[in-house]
């Protein structure tokens, strides 16, 4: 009799009735994940911060092949990325010149206007540990955690641009929810024509544009910025440019290759706390000028305007 | 047999770091699965699948329990249905798996649609199916080649 027990347990555990309770309380812990629940985070966290070591140790000798693999990749175009980047540099100095000068114009107006100074960002940098590599979450897990200071809702950047903004953070970990994710949203705004608008990640290399008001009309290659909306993340960090499908449809493509992270810098002085800032003002379109001209009561044919519409 | 799908579901995860694999990643452990169970008879227990589905879903920030679903499906259907109707024949052997992965995969996909409430670029979708059916083919190749190198060794 005692002996029958533990072949009983085995051959239930290798039955179809296992496997069907085990797809059960998947599908229950695939809700309860949804749910967001502090137990399961505090799990997540801490089982996130026990395996890093171990996929950083596995993921690094792939790394290193694949590093290898782009080498040998560039080194056939050498000449023509020569070519170019000579011609950029010339570009580029040209650009350099006149920013200059521009600059100093800028701080002097700045100063006239008595423009607030904005505030200096404090940033960690981390390692990324994982490669977003799923189909359905794109996430990386980067080697800086809760001791450095780092809280849910910050902006995670590279030098290129907006990268995402943390979801969860352990101890030694914080995982990271890139733009291209399905369940990332941004507040963005159109650099040529200030229209603000809403970025939403397909899983895929573009981002979907919603909320971008009727009026606006986008231009391929216009570049998309944060907008700051609802203060979560700050304004100005560099999204990614506008791009035109077949079907005619306008995408923004994000300017930071997410498959190429090595390091991802986190704002921590940015948090979920400022969105409940009072002092928020709404954000307004950049108008079209009107066709009037500065002599008051007088449009550009010279007759006079209506003044109920000025009252 | 724990610790070997934990291997490969990393190695899964780090091939998106080539540039080949930048739209989506191929399904390696389905393939290894499939084999395991078709070919050599080794079946991976439930407890092992829901484990390393489990770790392997923290480990990439996806919804908790996805994989380990996606694993125990894939097993229970290459088990149930259709183990007694493959042949040994290549072809066969791809067909089966073919529809295997695909119907287990839209079961997958499906359930992520529900979650999310929101329909994914299709893009990374067909190319990560597609990839995996691509490879099949490919690693069972070499494990031909390979046994056959052995064999012959051996005799």
């Amino acid at each position: 009799m005692v002996s029958s027990k533990p072949s009983r347990l085995k051959s239930f555990k290798g039955g179809k009735n296992f496997n069907f309770i085990l797809v059960v309380l998947c599908l229950t812990l695939v809700f309860l994940g949804k749910l967001d629940l502090i137990a399961i985070r505090n799990i997540k966290g801490f089982l996130s911060d026990f395996l890093a070591p171990i996929t950083f140790a596995l993921n690094k000798p792939v790394k290193e092949i694949a590093g290898v693999f782009e080498d040998v990749k560039s080194a056939g175009s050498l000449r023509e990325e020569n070519i170019r980047l000579k011609s950029e540099v010339r570009k580029l100095r040209v650009i350099n010149s006149k920013t200059s000068s521009q600059e100093l114009e800028l701080l002097e107006l700045r100063q006239l206007l008595k423009v607030l100074p904005e505030r200096k960002n404090k940033i960690i940098t981390g390692r990324a540990i994982t490669a977003p590599g799923g189909v359905f979450a794109n996430t990386v897990l980067i080697n800086a955690g809760e001791d450095y200071g780092i809280k849910v809702g910050q902006p995670a950047i590279s030098s290129l641009g907006l990268v995402g903004y943390v979801v969860n953070v352990s101890l030694k970990t914080s995982r990271i929810l890139l733009l291209i994710d399905i369940n990332s949203m941004i507040p963005v705004y159109l650099t040529n024509s200030n229209w603000p608008a809403v970025v939403q990640g397909q899983s895929g290399k573009l981002l979907k544009i919603k909320f971008l008001s009727s009026k606006a009309e986008p231009i391929e290659g216009e570049a998309v910025q944060t907008s700051g909306h609802g203060e979560r993340l700050p304004s100005g960090i560099n999204v990614g440019k506008i791009v035109k499908s077949f079907s005619g449809k306008y995408y923004v493509k994000p300017t930071v290759d997410f498959h190429r992270l090595t390091y991802v810098s986190i704002i921590t002085n940015k948090n979920s706390q400022a969105f409940a800032s009072k002092n928020f003002q709404g954000f307004a379109p950049l108008q079209k000028p009107e066709s009037t001209i500065n002599l008051k009561g007088l449009n550009l044919s010279g007759k006079r305007k209506i003044e109920s519409v000025e009252d | 047999m724990f610790v070997f799908l934990f291997l490969i579901m990393n190695f899964q995860t780090s091939l998106g770091l080539f540039s080949m694999f930048k739209t989506a990643t191929p399904s390696l452990i389905s393939i290894i699965i499939y084999l395991c169970i078709v070919r050599l008879n080794i079946s991976p227990s439930n407890i092992i699948l829901f484990l390393s589905g489990f770790l392997h879903d923290i480990m990439i920030g996806n919804n908790l329990g996805i994989t380990s679903i996606f694993l125990l499906l894939l097993k229970y259907f290459i088990e149930s249905i259709l183990l007694d109707r493959v042949n040994k024949k290549h072809q066969e052997e791809w067909i089966y798996f073919t529809i295997i992965f695909i119907f287990v995969f839209s079961i997958i996909f499906l359930l992520n649609l529900i979650i999310n409430l929101s329909v994914p670029q299709l893009s990374p979708v067909f190319f990560h199916v597609g990839v995996t059916l691509i490879l099949f083919p490919i690693i069972n190749f070499g494990i031909n080649i390979f046994s056959f190198v052995t064999r012959l060794i051996k005799s």
